[in-house]
């Protein structure tokens, strides 16, 4: 049966980004099931090249998700995050490929609802543009 | 140092669309400074172009690697064997590696996936600004340090245009003009008199208007008694 | 590859096994390559279990462990304590968040939870095999000094609270004013450069006309802010304009003169370079009220926006208006003015009663003060950021209130924003605390998770000097960037910068992370 779920990949910091994803589990909330997380210290460790790789590696939509960014506990990752995010927007712009299919988000380890909203945004972006293309699904 | 740009991806993606196998090279040098070019850059534009031929359904081999200076032989020799292996070669340093691979390997194919770009420094990082355009005869002695050829639009030499207003240029209002921080740093120097002397029509010949240039040092040269036995000429 | 993997899945008290099945996790788990042992536990957090758990790593020689429980900061201390004790490095020690990242959120997804379950078990085995064991450094600290930018009331509460930690705190003070602090106290001193890092700062400070090197272990910025400046439009029209903190002075003096007394809350009532400042209003009904007790016969006028007064401070706006201080409330639409032919008569529009007033002036005083210049001057020489109004920042609130993104560095007062004495002293006892407390340690600890230049690839374009706000990136003696470990926070923003790839940041690698992902892709969704 072909596999039409969403893949979707998530770089979180382990500060606040992941804190939210935690937080709003264990406030009940539900959200889907084909969210993989990747943590690292900071989303100014995520390189343009971890977000590409993963959509080669079959990720139909990449986020990233770090502190907000007047509160990012290294003082200015979050910011790095965005501008790392906003290139790749950038090249896949220029490949005529859905800019939409990667994006920056930011959280406070205390907003329970945030998390859920995200994993909806990037499914909603899967749906209206399916999979990127080629593979069997 | 020279500052290049990546091109515009779709060109590179339609420049490379018919080729099986591609590999595209980097350098580390400026082109790695100036953030167009060197590895990372390589690997970013590898992997978006994998995702562009998913897309597209095209099966192309792509693969990418970086060399010190992509501008000497010597590097480029290095990974000949790659180079030769791929159907065509996208060189990311500036013109002057795509075209020493080039005239390495006049059979094979070699792409330019950068536009070669100027002679800048980063005013600030993330923003490089032109200083020079190489014209081979150097006055910013005479001008507090500032160069009017690469700086100021009509490349004036004795004081500003009459388009000049509030210091800025009238070609690009965004742009100082030369002259203004000219007259400022000399008179910080107290040197106005330099302003008041005029300077002759420029002798372009030295320029790139005077044809291809080339610099030579007799004492660096190797004699052909030196050459015989090294393989790269 | 010679890592020797212990598994260990926790059924968090039997809420994972509700959903998922843990039997598969297991059979997963032992025929994966590199796992020697497998291990299911009832309750990780609990501890009473670990004793079980180090006994099986030291007969396995277990060196690494993959571990499906909680949230990390839960389970990992006493975990990664116990690990220590037979040998397995800290780092070696991966938690995997089935708990929050699977079982509670998709409660209603079986197949897909074990699913999910599963390829994460692969994807942390898969990085568990990529990872290097890795040890921290430490460093003892040259000094146990605490030096303390400013004598004022931040920067005496700080020295006070500091010296209960046995540090030698030390007060420059720029100007001569006698300040009551232990220690030592400098007069005519400020802080023009400093270089090291938290624990080991080798400052250059200015006493009177000569140059000295202080050594400090912590610093706290307790500068001040720009009490004796007035910046604004109104207050450069009006005769007789004065700041707060000036007429407070002169009323303690008796040196006021005589005349209408007006209090402002801002001299920038357009807003558009200086908010109104939260210690405005309990600062200026105190002063209004204590003229009015000495001088009953003065007209006082209270002009501002908006009446903030803070807590208790609410009972002062009562006893003022009591005393016959006359509110006057204005907005921006129609802000207090003077004509420049006549700067001693304020033109005021009352909200409330809807008059124009026109007052004839003694003395406009302004409470909203700017930054103090001296910032600027302590920010590059310890190359700490500023905020847009020029004030010293303040890190991640995460980190607490009174610290700068640079460890060791503190701000407390009005150097953060401007406040009254109370809260100022306040945060320079925190400051103060805080800073005693570092000195007080001896020693700093650094390494582990940190970066590192690979400088045969550096093309020396010094991006992550600039970019790195810890200063652990320079361009050292070969001319390529090295990275000054005990400053590095182990972000990894330099790592992904870095457009020659010559920087790595350890267990945190683009092959590890790469990995991780590539796996967690390759299972079924």
């Amino acid at each position: 049966m072909p596999d039409t779920r969403p893949k979707i990949v998530g770089f979180c910091c382990e500060r606040h980004g992941m804190d939210a994803a935690v937080l709003a589990a264990r406030s009940g909330k539900q959200f889907e099931a084909s969210v993989r997380l990747v943590q690292v210290p900071c989303t100014g460790r995520v390189d343009g090249m971890h977000i590409l790789r993963a959509l080669e590696d079959g990720a139909d939509a990449v986020f990233v998700l770090g502190c907000l960014e007047k509160n990012c506990y290294y003082d200015t990752g979050s910011i790095e995050g965005r501008k790392r995010v906003g290139y790749v927007k950038q090249m896949l712009s220029e490949l005529g490929l859905e800019k939409e299919r990667v994006e920056m988000f930011n959280a406070a380890s205390s907003n329970s609802w945030v998390f859920p909203e995200i994993v909806a945004k990037m499914v909603e972006v899967v749906k209206k543009f399916g999979p990127i293309g080629g593979e069997k699904r | 140092m020279i500052v290049a740009k990546r091109k515009p991806l779709n060109e590179i993606a339609e420049m490379l669309a018919p080729y099986k196998k591609v590999t595209v090279i980097g350098c580390r040098s400026c082109v790695a400074i100036c953030l167009a070019g060197g590895e990372k850059e390589v690997k970013m534009l590898v992997s978006a172009l994998k995702v562009k031929n998913k897309r597209d359904g095209r099966k192309q081999h792509i693969e990418g690697t970086v060399v010190e200076r992509q501008c000497e032989k010597e590097w480029v020799q290095e990974i000949e064997a790659q180079i030769l292996d791929s159907d065509v070669t996208l060189s990311m340093a500036c013109s002057l590696g795509a075209q020493t691979i080039g005239d390495m390997y006049p059979k094979h194919l070699t792409f330019p996936g950068l536009n070669t770009g100027m002679f800048g420094v980063p005013e600030e990082q993330g923003v490089w600004s032109e200083k020079c355009v190489g014209c081979g005869n150097c006055i910013i002695h005479t001008t507090g340090g500032i160069c009017p050829i690469a700086r100021c639009a009509k490349s004036m030499l004795n004081g500003p245009c009459g388009g000049s207003a509030n210091r800025k240029c009238e070609v690009n209002l965004e742009v100082d003009c030369a002259w203004a921080a000219i007259y400022d740093r000399l008179k910080l120097q107290n040197r106005l008199d330099l302003i008041e002397s005029v300077t002759p029509a420029k002798d372009w010949s030295t320029s790139h208007s005077g044809g291809r240039r080339v610099f030579e040092r007799e004492d660096a040269k190797l004699t052909p008694h030196q050459k015989k036995g090294k393989g790269v000429t | 590859m010679n890592a020797k993997i212990q598994v260990l899945l926790c059924k968090c008290c039997s809420e994972v096994p509700e959903l998922l099945n843990i039997a598969k996790l297991e059979k997963l788990a032992s025929e994966s390559g590199n796992v020697l042992s497998v291990m299911t536990l009832d309750a990780l957090c609990d501890g009473k279990e670990l004793a079980m758990v180090v006994a099986e790593a030291r007969i396995k020689e277990i060196d690494r462990a993959v571990v499906l429980a909680c949230q990390k900061k839960d389970v990992s201390p006493a975990l990664i304590k116990a690990y220590k004790r037979v040998g397995v490095n800290e780092h070696l020690v991966q938690i995997v968040n089935i708990r929050e990242e699977v079982v509670l959120p998709h409660a209603a997804e079986q197949e897909r939870a074990q699913a999910k379950a599963q390829t994460m078990l692969l994807s942390a085995l898969a990085r568990s095999r990529l990872l290097q064991p890795l040890e921290r450094s430490s460093e003892d600290m040259k000094t146990r000094n605490v030096v303390i930018v400013g004598g004022g009331v931040a920067g005496q509460a700080a020295a006070k609270e500091a010296a209960k930690y046995g540090v030698h705190t030390i007060i420059l003070e720029k100007t001569g004013k006698s300040v009551t602090a232990p220690g030592v106290v400098m007069p005519h001193a400020t802080l023009i450069g400093g270089k090291g890092y938290g624990g080991n700062f080798e400052l250059k400070i200015r006493v009177g006309e000569s140059l000295e090197d202080l050594g400090a272990a912590s610093v706290v910025i307790a500068s001040g802010g720009g009490w004796s400046t007035l910046k604004g439009a109104l207050a450069k029209a009006v005769r007789g304009a004065m700041p707060l903190y000036e007429f407070h002075q002169k009323l303690h003096a008796e040196q006021t003169s005589a005349g209408t007394v007006v209090f402002m809350d801002t001299p920038d009532p357009a807003g558009k370079t200086l908010k109104v400042q939260d210690y405005a209003w309990d600062e200026t009904l105190e002063t209004a009220i204590e003229l009015k007790r000495k001088h009953p016969e003065t007209a006082v006028y209270v002009i501002f926006q908006e009446m903030r007064a803070s807590g208790l401070s609410e009972l002062a706006y009562k006893e003022a208006a009591e005393l016959g201080v006359k509110f006057v409330r204005y907005d921006r639409s129609a802000t207090p003015k003077v004509d420049p032919k006549d700067p001693t008569t304020l033109s005021v529009k009352d909200l409330t009663q809807g008059d124009e007033l026109k007052i004839r002036l003694g003395t406009m005083v302004f409470a909203s003060i700017p930054a103090s210049p001296d910032n600027q001057i302590i920010a590059e020489a310890l190359r700490i950021p500023m905020s847009v109004d020029g004030a010293i920042r303040r890190g991640s609130i995460q980190r607490g209130p009174v610290s700068t993104p640079k460890p060791g560095v503190f701000v407390c007062g009005s150097a953060l924003f401007p406040k009254s004495r109370e809260v100022a002293a306040a945060e320079g006892q925190a400051a103060g605390k805080l800073a005693g407390e570092f000195a007080a340690r001896g020693s700093i600890e650094f390494g582990g998770i940190v970066a590192q230049v690979t400088q045969e690839k550096c093309s020396a374009c010094l991006t992550c000097v600039r970019t790195c706000p810890y200063e652990a990136p320079f361009i050292g003696t070969a001319s390529k960037a090295e990275i000054r470990v005990q400053a590095c926070q182990g972000c990894g923003m330099c790592v992904g910068i870095c457009p020659s790839k010559a920087i790595e940041l350890h267990n945190y690698t683009d092959d590890q992370i790469m990995t991780e992902s590539k796996t967690l892709l390759g299972g079924d969704f």
